[in-house]
């Protein structure tokens, strides 16, 4: 039985354009100045590339990004192994085949896997999947105000833990500050952009917000908002997506995240979107 | 006194040769516009006019001469204080039970812009465009902390309407402050960005 979505289906590209962004800079490259800075070119973008996503490690503490990170590091050094040697007989040879080929199947195997049990998935899908469950009734009513959806009893230390959970799992970035923790859900292909800074102020964007006082608020951003396939009822949509993070923060608090990671799970999105 | 007619004194006052047409009026037992406007050095038009102001505000009173010429009128001062005394607590707009149980909410498309606080817990400026065509202007209202706490818990556009006085309390703002957020209410009313209901949707 199929399930039924009210997200629209994921067009996102921009999660791919930029990793192979790589394959048009390196033609160029090669075309303009030869081979050789093709290769180069190359090497540096994999350590840029590998880079990024050091920071997103930084920033999340998801292990799974290491190896993301290690992978374009690896690579980049193997390019700038190749460009040198780039027509001698030592290309060809075993010990470099060897060295590449292990560095493949490894990464291969292991960023395959990542993938497949969505460790690398951000899961900005799953949320606003998870907080449209509930609303069925069709009648719009967008406003860009925030809505406080209700209180919840927890220490400023639980608040903490559970926005450094919610950014080990990538369920969303958390931004804090001596009186807020604010929540941010990145669907897959945004991430560069939020990352980076490109998107503007995160308080544009979709958030839920635990406050000192224990208070949570919601906002939900326009573009999230017409990312569903109906205009479901604006005032029921926020307080279910605050919903969403109160029932996660409580079973956050009672040692029971896996549920948490559970519950998205079950909603069986596809792991690229 | 009442608004408008002290600014009509205090527009007399403040004109540049009010305090010498003031002094001839004192002195003299009587005087006309154009004795005025040639001792002032003023044009015929401006002497008459602040005169008849006066005249209109009681402050002097008219007479009018009937000589060989056309009558004319001459002026005599009739108030020697003159007291601007304005009861500032009569523009204070008390809240009465059916201003604070009108329900209201946002009114859907208002096409306002809400600044929220960093704090993320208030708002505190609405941008609304007003005027058509080449009128059209963007206006910033910054609001009060309280008037920021009750916008943001206003209901939402096709959410259930609720009375002023219980946004307030959900709000947490006293009841001392209802005349300041009756003030927004009925400027956002005006501006189309909050709409009250006279009956509740169930």
């Amino acid at each position: 039985m199929s399930i039924m979505r009210k997200l629209k289906p994921d067009r996102n590209i921009n999660g791919v354009i930029i990793p192979f962004s790589i394959v048009p800079i390196f033609g160029l490259a090669t075309l303009f100045f030869g081979l050789h800075v093709g290769l180069i070119t190359l090497a540096i973008w994999m350590f840029v590339y590998s880079l990024f996503y050091m920071y997103v490690f930084v920033r999340t503490w998801n292990t799974a990004q290491l190896v993301v990170c290690a992978e374009g590091a690896f690579f980049g050094f193997m390019f700038l192994v190749f460009e040198p040697n780039f027509g001698t007989n030592s290309v060809g040879s075993r010990e470099f085949k060897a060295a590449y080929i292990s560095g493949v199947i490894f990464f291969g195997i292991l960023l395959v896997s990542l993938v497949i049990t969505r460790r690398l998935k951000w899961r900005g899908r799953e949320i606003f999947e998870l907080a449209a469950e509930s609303v069925d009734e069709t009648s719009n009513g967008y406003t860009s105000r925030p809505r406080p959806v209700g209180k919840v009893e927890y220490s400023t230390q639980e608040a903490h833990a559970f926005a450094l959970f919610c950014a080990r799992h990538l369920i969303a970035l958390p931004y804090m500050s001596s009186k807020n923790i604010t929540l941010v859900p990145i669907k897959m292909g945004d991430e560069f952009s939020r990352l980076l800074g490109l998107s503007g102020d995160y308080r544009d964007a979709s958030w839920v917000n635990f406050d000192v006082s224990g208070e949570v608020s919601v906002h939900i951003a326009q573009k999230d908002y017409l990312d569903y396939r109906e205009p479901l009822a604006f005032d029921q949509l926020c307080t279910s997506f605050g919903q969403v993070f109160i029932d996660f923060i409580e079973l956050y608090t009672k040692g029971e995240g896996v549920r948490v990671i559970d519950r998205m799970d079950n909603l069986k999105l596809s792991f690229l979107s | 006194m009442d608004f408008p007619t002290a600014a009509k004194y205090a527009s007399l006052l403040s004109k540049a040769y009010a305090e010498d047409i003031f002094k001839l009026l004192v002195n003299y037992q009587a005087i006309s516009a154009s004795e005025v406007a040639t001792r002032l050095d003023l044009h015929i038009k401006t002497a008459q006019d602040f005169l008849e102001s006066l005249e209109q505000l009681g402050v002097v009173s008219k007479e009018e001469i009937l000589e060989k010429k056309r009558p004319y009128y001459r002026f005599i001062l009739k108030q020697t204080r003159l007291l601007i005394d304005i009861n500032l607590m009569q523009v204070k707009r008390e809240p009465s039970q059916n201003s604070l149980s009108s329900h209201i909410r946002e009114k859907e498309n208002a096409g306002a812009r809400f600044t929220v606080a960093r704090s993320e817990d208030y708002i505190t400026s609405v941008t609304i465009w007003t005027g058509n065509g080449r009128e059209r202007e963007e206006r910033k209202i910054k609001l009060t902390t309280p008037q920021g706490r009750f916008l943001y818990h206003l209901p939402f556009p096709k959410a259930e309407p609720l009375t002023v006085d219980v946004i307030m309390q959900k709000a947490g703002i006293d009841e001392s402050l209802a005349p300041e957020i009756l003030d927004l209410v009925q400027l956002l009313e005006k501006y189309n960005v909050i709409e009250a209901l006279q009956e509740v949707p169930k």
